[in-house]
Order: C-alpha cells, then structure tokens, then sequence
C-alpha cells in the first residue's frame, strides 16, 4: 500500500512537471510566433557569491548563442530590480519577483557547487518566473575552460528543446564551401554560433553543394577541376577525401537519402539526370530524368518525397516527386526561375530561391496550404537555402555583405551572419554528433 | 704552361660554338617549317573563336554555325588535335543549375561538330557553370560575353 502511495505520487509529480512544460512551451512553427522573454541570472558559487571565471566566460557564450534564437528576448541585468546576482539558485531561496517585474518569463540560474576555476561541475536551471516551476535542471560534471563552449551548446540545445521540441539548432554544424579565387573553393565545417570553424579538404578546383550523411559521418560535394567533375567524399570517421569519378560530363548536387545513400544529377545520354547511387557510390538507379534538365534533389527525413529543379516546363522550376507513387506535382507557380530548392525534414515546407530584378530572394512554400512567403529580401542575392533539421532555421548564402552565410527562419525576419571568416557559399546542415545529447 | 694553353683553346672552341648557335637561330629558326605553322594557324582558329549563347538557352544561333564548320573542317584535316569544349554561363543564375546548361552548352557545340563529320574521339567536354567567367563585371555587356563555349586544344 505504501509502495503504492509512492508510485501514485511519484506520477502526480511528472505529470504535474509535465504540465508545466506545455505551459511554457513556444510555439515556433505557427504563424503567430510568440516572443520568450529570458533573463539570465549571475552564475553563483554560493550565497550571493558571483562566479566570475569560467562562470563569467560560461555566460557570454550563452547570451551570444541564445541572441541566435529570433523569438527570444533577453532581459536587461539592468532593468531587473535588485540585481541579477541572487541568494540561491533555485526556491525558495530564488527571488521570482524581481524577473517578472523586468518582464521575464524564463529565469536561468547557474550554480557553481564546488567553484568555477579548474575542472568543476555547473548546474543549469530554468524556472517559470509566473509560476516558480522549474522547466529544466541539469547538472554539466567536470567542465573545464576549454569545454565552456561544448557545455553552453549543450545547455542551449537541451532548453531549446524544452520550449520547442527540437534542440537541433546548437546540435547542428554547417557544412559550407570557402572561396579563394576563381575555380578555387574548398569545404569547411562550422557551427551556426560561428564557432568550430575549420577546412575539411584542400583540394585544388573548385568544390561545390556540400551535403552531409544522416549519420553524420561523410560530407558529399561537388568537385569540379579543369578536366572533370567528381563526386568528393570526405570521412569523418578517416579525415580523408575521395574524389569519385564517373562516365560523363556533370556531377551535380549530391544530396543524401535518410537511409544514407546519395543521389546526384550525372550525365546519362543528353541530360542529367537525377540517379541514386548505392553506399558504395556506384549508380543503383534513377529517380528522376528525361528531356529537361533535372537537377539538385532533396528529400525529407521519411525519404518518400523529393523536391528537385527542372527545366521541363522551359525555364526552371521546382518540381515535388512522390517517390512511392512516381507522381510528380509543381511547386514553384510564380517567376520565371526558381531553382535551389530544400525540402524541410518534416515535409510540409519547400524553400528555393528565385531570380527577381533584383537578385534572387528566398521563398518558402507550404505544402499543405500551397502559400508562399517570401522570407529574404536582399539587398544583393540570396541563394542556396538550406533547412536545419528542426525544419525551423534557413541558412543561406548572400551578397548582401561580400559573400557569406545567414540565418532565418521558416516565417523570415532579420536575418543574422553565421561568421565564416572569409566568401563563404552552400550552407547545409547535419549533425556529425548525431544529434546526441 | 701548357695546360694554360688548352684551357684557353677549350673556352675559344665553346665561344665560337655559342656563337654558331646563335646565328643559326637568327637566320633558320628551327620552329619555323611550313607544316607547324599551318598548324598553328589551325589551332588558333580552333580556340579564338567562341560560341555565345542567349539567356538560359542552350541552342547554336545561326550566327555561330559558319564557325563550328570552319572548326569541324580544321578538326577533319588534323586528327590529332584533341579538343575540350568548355561550356560557361554568366553570373545571374545559380550554380547547380549552371553547370547543367553549361553541359547543355557544351552538348550542343560538341553535337554540331559530330553531326559535320568530326570524330568523337577528338572531343570531349566539361561544364564550369558561372565559375570560369571571361570578363568580370555585371551588365548584359559582361553577361553575354560569359555566356559561352570555349574551345581549348588538350592535344595535337
């Protein structure tokens, strides 16, 4: 009977915690995306006790990754009576009042049990400053200087998911292309943050349209010299590099399937065609061809739709294919060149750029509904959109500022530089820890 | 004494053979045979001229055919000239879909030579997309310039 007791309070508890998530949970995905106001506390090692070394660096790295979610405000420390420095990191020794009088909705406290200098433990907390309910509580063991980064992108990506459903922003690198000169590009990875910024190949000519494996372990290009066009293939797993030759002229596009295999537009009689290659690169079978250019496919985490460019109907468009019927629909209606296109992982968004009088501009149309929204406005040329796997983010490259890589979302708005220290083209994202958390 | 004499005649003998060198080269350059020259002529006419294609069209205007068969005739009489057909696009649109028209252009050149009777073997054919452009710049001044198949002798 006792146990029993137990049990049903042990239940009441989780599904009271549980209530409190969905409280506070932020929806990103309708049209009316609501704003989170979040205050970030002092990081403590006690008592009123700031913790000032890694606590401090710990901090930044997280207001400067959470600045990178677009219905997050963070509070000003100054507009918060009292101060941000607090008695206790969590009730009831945690002030809540002073956080909703500053209009927080979200307080996060961090907690330093044994100091934040040397290899220490942080504990991680956010409440409901209404309610006083903790929404998350984690504890980071053995941190050091070094991991501050790795901790932070953890904590975002863990509360991100919490108010989302899906951490995979700050799980995610980007795979992008860094430009020399003319016929001179290689691939680099980096975080959206702008950190973890490093090449992964040094090949001469140029490479082109990135993609990563859904495991996280290969990243296909395009690489073009002046003699041929490959497929390139670098290993995570070795760090090396292959250059894949096949019959033909073009290696176009490569994108994976979700079960790892590649396809790629590759010469075969008068046009490229769209073939998909088994997992050892060699042509299994094709998924899209005939009189017109085909080219660029992407498909969504279920591997049953593919969205790719077409010249069928004259100029290009882009085309959605049904894979298990065959049956192939338009998406783009509007202009007369619409290329680029990316299917978002959850299928219900297709996002492309398209040629105006002014450059290219990003759109994004509902599968559902059929709208489309016009989501980057330029100045100069938005290109090469790409969904992160929360089918949320777009990054994309643009000449707005010299060439480089930004970011918004399904919905538009300001977009914000992913730092990449040089001309940086094709974006794509994956998830080389393989989304762990 | 003796051996001050021999250096001296072997440093007379190499100086009066450079000498000899170099009047030769002045008078007979050995490069200068009728058959390399017409060679050269051929393969100048081959690369010098290029096919310009409209926007995201892919098609050989009629301007262009008088050349390819000028080429193709050339390409007949000296087998040995091997030839990449380098088909470029300008900077207006994206990359992927570049290096597919690019190819087409390429293809289309390539088809033009073959139909007029220029083995296979003698071509070959890559697409750089927008990636190769032959004049910097934006404008339809630029634009139709990049808009183009190059023709690059790999062999001879």
């Amino acid at each position: 009977m006792k146990k029993l007791f137990v049990l049903l309070v042990m239940s009441a508890w989780l599904l009271l915690s549980d209530a409190v998530q969905a409280a506070l949970r932020v929806d990103i995905y309708g049209p009316g995306q609501n704003i989170v106001n979040l205050a970030l506390a002092a990081p403590i090692k006690g008592p009123e006790a700031e913790a000032t070394s890694m606590g401090q660096t710990l901090q930044k790295v997280v207001q400067q990754n959470l600045s990178f979610l677009p219905f997050m405000r963070l509070t000003d420390p100054k507009a918060v009576l009292g101060g941000i420095v607090l008695a206790g990191y969590e009730p009831p020794s945690l002030d809540f009042k002073r956080f909703q009088l500053a209009g927080s909705d979200i307080v996060v406290t961090t907690f330093w049990p044994e100091g934040d200098s040397g290899t220490r433990p942080v504990q991680i907390r956010a409440f409901e400053t209404n309610t006083g309910g903790r929404i998350f509580g984690k504890e980071y063991p053995k941190v050091s200087a070094k991991d501050l980064p790795e901790v932070a992108d953890r904590f975002c990506a863990d509360l991100l998911e919490v108010l989302t459903g899906d951490g995979s922003f700050f799980r995610s690198t980007l795979a992008f292309v860094r430009k020399k000169g003319k016929m001179s590009a290689n691939v680099w990875l980096v975080k959206p943050t702008g950190r973890g910024l490093r090449q992964i190949t040094n090949m001469p000519g140029e490479s082109m349209s990135p993609a990563w494996s859904p495991d996280g372990r290969f990243v296909v290009f395009s690489h073009i010299d002046r003699q041929s066009h490959a497929l390139g293939v670098w290993d995570r797993a070795s760090g090396k590099v292959q250059r894949i030759r096949f019959p033909g002229n073009v290696v176009i596009g490569p994108a994976f399937t979700p079960d790892n295999k590649v396809a790629v537009a590759l010469s075969n009689g008068k046009y490229p065609v769209i073939f998909l290659l088994n997992h050892v690169f060699q042509k299994e079978r094709i998924l899209e061809g005939g009189n017109s250019i085909n080219v660029s496919p992407t498909f969504d985490k279920t591997g049953t739709k593919m969205a790719f460019t077409s010249s069928r109907m004259g100029g290009p468009q882009i085309f959605l294919k049904d894979l298990s019927s065959g049956s192939v629909t338009r998406v783009s209606k509007n202009g007369s060149y619409n290329t680029e296109a990316n299917l978002s992982p959850d299928g219900t968004l297709v996002v492309y750029s398209r040629m105006t009088e002014y450059g290219h501009r990003i759109f994004v149309q509902d599968m559902v509904t059929g709208e489309e929204r016009q989501v980057s406005f330029g100045p100069g040329s938005d290109e090469q959109p790409s969904f992160c796997a929360d089918s949320y983010f777009i990054a994309f490259a643009s000449t707005r500022s010299g060439h480089g890589i930004y970011l918004t979302t399904r919905h538009g708005g300001d977009a914000k530089q992913v730092p990449t220290g040089g001309s940086a083209y094709f974006p794509r994202w994956g998830m080389p820890e393989g989304g762990k958390k | 004494m003796k051996r001050y004499a021999l250096i001296l005649a072997l440093v007379m003998a190499l100086a009066a053979g450079f000498g000899c060198a170099k009047k030769t080269q002045t008078t007979e350059p050995a490069y200068d045979d009728g058959g390399n020259a017409e060679l050269r002529a051929a393969i100048e006419q081959i690369t010098d001229a290029r096919v310009y294609f409209a926007f995201d069209k892919f098609n050989i205007q009629p301007e262009y055919k008088d050349m390819l068969k000028t080429k193709a005739e050339l390409l007949k009489k000296y087998s040995s000239i091997r030839v990449r057909i380098e088909g470029n696009c300008d900077e207006r649109g994206t990359q992927e879909y570049n290096l597919a028209l690019g190819e087409r252009r390429a293809r289309a050149s390539y088809e033009y030579l073959v139909n007029l009777g220029v083995n296979p073997s003698q071509l070959e054919m890559i697409s750089y997309g927008k990636e190769n452009p032959a004049v910097q710049g934006r404008g339809e001044a630029a634009w139709s310039k990049n808009r183009r198949d190059d023709f690059r002798v790999i062999s001879q």
